[in-house]
């Protein structure tokens, strides 16, 4: 079966976890639990008539004093890349994600999920995001992992580019 | 590598081998497991068959082979049996040496120090921006209260201006009632509006040597429509502006003043009023009224009871049917006589019990003995407010009293 390595990158707390864990288990949980190091899980889904699997890289969120290993981007065909809609502190931190994956692992293909869709009353991200995440991005989706809104769609989206 | 003595070199394998889980396997550059060995089931991995392709068996290999450089690490992996591991990679000649070390307790340490750093940020986070919406929100609110200032501040420029135009209007509504006489008869009046404007008005003239009009009017409503109003009516009446009137005769009058003020033409006001044409030299009195509150003509001396008569005569109010027509009677005033004129507001009362004066308890007070003056007057005033509880009345005050 063919397989490829998918990293979910993003600042801490964006929800990278939660929506992994929507799309594999089809669970939520409202307790926030941080990462540290990368969780690795195993989705198998369908692309045309093929079954695929996509290996997730749940990596560790990145914060002021910690970045994102570019070392776990190794190997991987594409990426979602997570910001939250209630902080928009994490949309910056994406744009500068993005920069450095470009720069030192090359133009891996990625999706930019806007994550927690669900908390409009608290949406703080502007209507016209970093226009060069914009244009980078193969597209953009809004997720609630809470409710699994775009989830699904998202993940198969990425399946869909990568295994076509 | 220094030059460790064999009994130090095995020390350090056996303390690393006891507290790190040490696992290892082998993988050539096609991805396909060669070799594996020692505590693989710590780390979930004791089904691994050799010979087979590694990446399906170690997803986290999925990409990684042959590696980009050697040493390669990849730190804190979790593995399929919870523990956490530091993944090395080595390359050899043609494969790839894969070496497990557990650092799951360095791991659960780390994640919760960062757990707490995390959390403390986030509520920072939070809190900055709760405070910034505050401060927003003081900023509005900050605003609109100094436009509310500005439009209070207007308001009452506005107001101000209103209440000395209505004043203004107020002394212009009394100033076109003529002042009391005292010859050859004496004429006395009160006149309390209950707002700033009312809709009650009054007025009397000579029409020749001989003859003297009266007559009080009450128009629907107060303010400055019923003020605007009373105030026409009344010029029309002064000025004898009523083209083919004779004012002599009050049904003609106020037959003229209903054709003249319907109210489809006067905003839906119509009024009513009394006229009356006292004949000077003989002491007759002709009258007609227009819904208007029947007069009461108080025969005898000051200082005792006296006799009253009402001067009753129907007819429909102005203004409210084109084709009304009214009447009109004769009384003769024998002196010595007082005639009290007045709209409704003068004796409909309502007491704060709910209870309401009537015409009736009126006309007997209007009877009884009384002074002399405009103090009788007054005092009908003084008692309208201490029955009604209030110095402000539900309605116009308006008397007048003639008195041979």
């Amino acid at each position: 079966m063919l397989q490829k390595k998918v990293c979910i990158l993003g600042a801490f707390g964006v929800g990278k976890t939660s929506l992994v864990r929507r799309f594999v288990e089809s669970i939520f949980s409202d307790e926030y639990l941080t990462t540290v190091g990368v969780k690795i899980e195993k989705k198998t889904l369908t692309v045309g008539s093929e079954q695929v699997s996509l290996i997730l890289w749940d990596v560790a969120g990145e914060d002021d004093t910690t970045a994102i290993r570019m070392s776990y981007l190794r190997g991987a065909a594409g990426y979602l890349l997570i910001v939250d809609g209630t902080r928009a502190e994490t949309l910056d931190v994406a744009s500068s994600i993005r920069e450095r994956v470009t720069a030192e692992v090359g133009p891996v293909p990625f999706l930019l999920l806007l994550n927690k869709a669900d908390l409009t009353d608290e949406w703080e991200l502007p209507e016209a995001l970093d226009p060069g995440l914009e244009e980078a991005a193969l597209s953009i989706v809004r997720t609630s992992a809470k409710t699994g809104h775009g989830v699904e769609e998202a993940f198969q989206d990425l399946a869909d580019r990568l295994f076509r | 590598m220094p030059d460790l003595p064999r009994p130090v070199s095995d020390w350090l394998v056996g303390l690393v081998e006891s507290q790190r889980s040490i696992a290892h396997l082998l993988v050539d550059d096609a991805a396909t497991l060669l070799d594996s060995g020692g505590d693989l089931a710590a780390y979930g991995l004791a089904g691994t068959r050799i010979g087979d392709p590694a990446c399906e068996q170690l997803p986290f290999l999925e990409g990684l082979i042959p590696i980009p450089e050697s040493p390669f690490l990849l730190r804190s992996l979790g593995m399929p049996s919870g523990r956490v591991a530091d993944v090395h990679l080595i390359a050899e000649a043609t494969a790839t040496r894969i070496i497990l070390l557990d650092v799951t307790t360095e791991h659960d340490q780390a994640q919760r120090v960062q757990q707490k750093a995390y959390d403390m940020t986030l509520l920072s986070q939070r809190e900055a921006r709760l405070i910034a919406r505050l401060e927003a929100a003081h900023a509005e609110l900050t605003a609109a209260h100094g436009e509310l200032a500005r439009s209070r501040e207007e308001l009452l420029v506005t107001h101000d201006r209103l209440q000395q135009e209505l004043r203004d209007a107020e002394r212009y509504v009394r100033a076109i009632i003529p002042s009391p006489i005292e010859e050859p008869f004496r004429v006395e009046w009160l006149y309390v509006p209950c707002t700033e404007l009312g809709g009650d008005s009054l007025g009397y003239h000579w029409l020749d040597p001989d003859h003297f009009a009266v007559y009080l009017l009450d128009v629907c409503g107060h303010g400055v429509g019923a003020a605007l109003l009373s105030v026409a009516v009344v010029n029309a009446l002064r000025s004898g502006a009523l083209p083919g009137t004779d004012f002599h005769a009050p049904a003609d009058v106020l037959g003229s003043l209903n054709r003249a003020f319907q109210m489809d033409d006067h905003d839906d006001m119509y009024f009513t009023i009394w006229y009356g044409v006292l004949h000077w030299p003989t002491g007759v009195l002709r009258h007609a009224s227009a819904g208007h509150p029947p007069p009461v003509l108080v025969r005898g001396p000051r200082g005792h009871v006296g006799e009253p008569v009402r001067l009753n005569l129907a007819g429909p109010a102005v203004g409210i049917m084109p084709t009304s027509r009214y009447t009109a009677e004769e009384v003769c005033l024998d002196t010595p006589a007082r005639l009290y004129v007045f709209s409704d507001g003068v004796y409909e009362i309502t007491e704060p019990t709910g209870d309401v004066m009537d015409y009736g308890d009126f006309q007997d007070l209007l009877a009884g003995p009384t002074g002399d003056g405009r103090g009788e007057l007054d005092e009908y005033l003084r008692l309208a407010r201490e029955k009604r509880g209030a110095s402000v009345l539900e309605d116009d005050f308006s008397i007048l009293r003639l008195e041979l």
